[in-house]
């Protein structure tokens, strides 16, 4: 028992303190931190503003009396449907390879690629999401809301949009965890995120063990965190349903 | 046009259908102001149609509405403008499930009127306190009972100051014991002078309350007179039988 013991602390200073191999995972982790995060705000407010457009359009296509207008708003609504066709038909490692080495070839901010390439990505998702939010509120709440004299943005902003979230709060957390995890592709990328920090480590100890199970872990107890703060959230949310 | 008419909808159509299905077929109507019209008739016949297209909440697929002098079926019209004027209540309610009692009721004229909150919020208590809901302002919508909750959307469309209040079929998701207390409060309106446009089943509330009672059936108005006249004294076939089924 004590020699396992032994075994595992050598194992442990051989892939972590040595070297300060430590340092892998710890700008790993701000990489990944990184890219989670502020794709996370490019997604959101891409997805919203998609599933707005997407949701009007099913809403009010009918009621608009000008040709022009009818005319710019389906162009729109069909390149919406474009963006969301394709981004959710193709992998995200193609996708950021492409950003990469295509579109912003003569870039050398691998980390801001990625960053962009993530957020275009999750916002397709949370489009739907939040589409499936706007489409589950009573259309009694749209009335009521344009009855009183609130235009259809207004309706949508302060009636409509907040009710969406407390429904969708489970949906989005879930697009959150999925982003997180799936940045450890960023690697193909040649960016140092959380999962290569632990490649590297194993690469160069040649013992995969320590490594590996230390990145599993640390993505483990993010998400663990990050769903305890998304359930108090829903919790306060919810005060309105006793 | 007089002056004391405030609405006034001049062969108002709504087709579903291409022109199959024709809920509203040419209704023609004046409403006075400070006029309680009742609007009756069996279900289809579109009366609610017509209340709901006065607010434009159904686009009239022909005919004009002319609301104190403006015609709000032009394109051009700001229709927003016009809706703040004509308060709406819903059979469903239709109250905001995420928000306080209170906070319903000052949402449109905080952001609308750009009413100051404080003001905003004595007005909503006081006008609570009128229809004796004042100890439930920071309660939710999930929180009252029916009765309780349409009084809330009665007072939520009076926040804006209308000229016009639209009435849905406001009893009609009520259990029975709760129609008279919603009852009550538009009848205290109605004596105030407040112009309502109501659909309804409650014939009793059409016969004490109405100054006008119109009579739908397959989109048209078929009838319209004093209460006493319709009630007593129908001369339309379809009128006759209408009542006859629900009195």
């Amino acid at each position: 028992m004590s020699e396992w013991f032994a075994d595992l602390k050598a194992d442990f200073i051989l892939n972590f303190v040595q070297e300060n191999r430590w340092k892998f995972l710890a700008t790993g982790l701000r990489n990944t931190l990184i890219i989670t995060f502020l794709s996370v705000l490019i997604g959101v407010v891409l997805g919203i503003i998609v599933a707005i457009i997407k949701s009007s359009y099913d809403k009010t296509y009918k009621e608009i009396n000008s040709r022009f207008k009818k005319f710019i708003f389906k162009i729109i609504n069909a390149f919406c449907d474009v963006y969301l066709t394709v981004i959710r038909g193709t992998p995200i490692v193609v996708q950021l390879m492409i950003m990469y080495y295509i579109i912003f070839a003569s870039s050398r901010n691998s980390l801001m690629v990625a960053v962009i390439a993530f957020g275009i990505n999750s916002g397709a998702y949370v489009a739907e999401i939040v589409r499936s939010g706007i489409m589950s509120i009573d259309p009694g709440q749209f009335e009521a809301g344009r009855s009183l004299g609130f235009g259809y943005p207004q309706t949508m902003l302060y009636i409509i949009l907040p009710q969406a979230f407390k429904n969708i709060l489970p949906a989005l957390a879930n697009e959150f965890i999925v982003l997180l995890k799936e940045t450890s592709v960023a690697g193909y990328v040649t960016i140092r995120d959380l999962t290569m920090g632990g490649n590297i480590i194993r690469a160069a100890t040649y013992s995969a063990f320590m490594p590996l199970v230390a990145v599993a872990v640390i993505y483990l107890v993010m998400v663990i965190v990050f769903t305890k703060l998304v359930n108090i959230l829903e919790r306060r949310l919810r005060k309105s349903e006793r | 046009m007089k002056d004391n008419i405030i609405i006034e909808t001049t062969n108002l159509c709504k087709y579903y259908n291409g022109d199959k299905i024709k809920a509203l077929d040419g209704v023609d109507l004046q409403i006075k102001k400070g006029e309680v019209v009742v609007i009756i008739g069996p279900s289809g016949s579109g009366k609610s149609t017509y209340l709901r297209s006065l607010n434009l909440l159904e686009i009239p697929t022909n005919g004009t509405i002319n609301f104190e002098g403006n015609d709000i079926t032009d394109p051009k019209a700001n229709i927003n403008k016009h809706r703040q004027k004509m308060g709406m209540v819903f059979q469903h309610f239709n109250l905001f499930p995420n928000m306080t009692v209170l906070k319903n009721m000052t949402l449109a004229p905080i952001k609308l009127l750009k009413m100051p909150k404080a003001d905003a919020s004595l007005k909503a208590m006081e006008l609570l306190k009128r229809v004796g809901l004042e100890d439930r302002a920071f309660a939710y919508p999930s929180q009252l009972s029916g009765g309780q909750k349409q009084r809330v959307a009665i007072v939520r469309a009076l926040m804006m100051n209308p000229e016009v209040m639209l009435f849905d079929e406001p009893t009609s998701a009520l259990d029975p014991e709760m129609v008279g207390e919603v009852l009550d409060v538009m009848k205290s309106l109605a004596k105030e002078g407040m112009t309502m446009v109501v659909v309804t089943h409650e014939m009793g509330f059409a016969k004490e309350v109405a100054d006008r009672v119109i009579f739908m059936s397959e989109g048209k108005i078929f009838e319209e007179g004093a209460p006493e006249e319709i009630f007593t004294n129908p001369t339309h076939q379809r009128t006759q039988q209408f009542l006859h089924s629900v009195l």
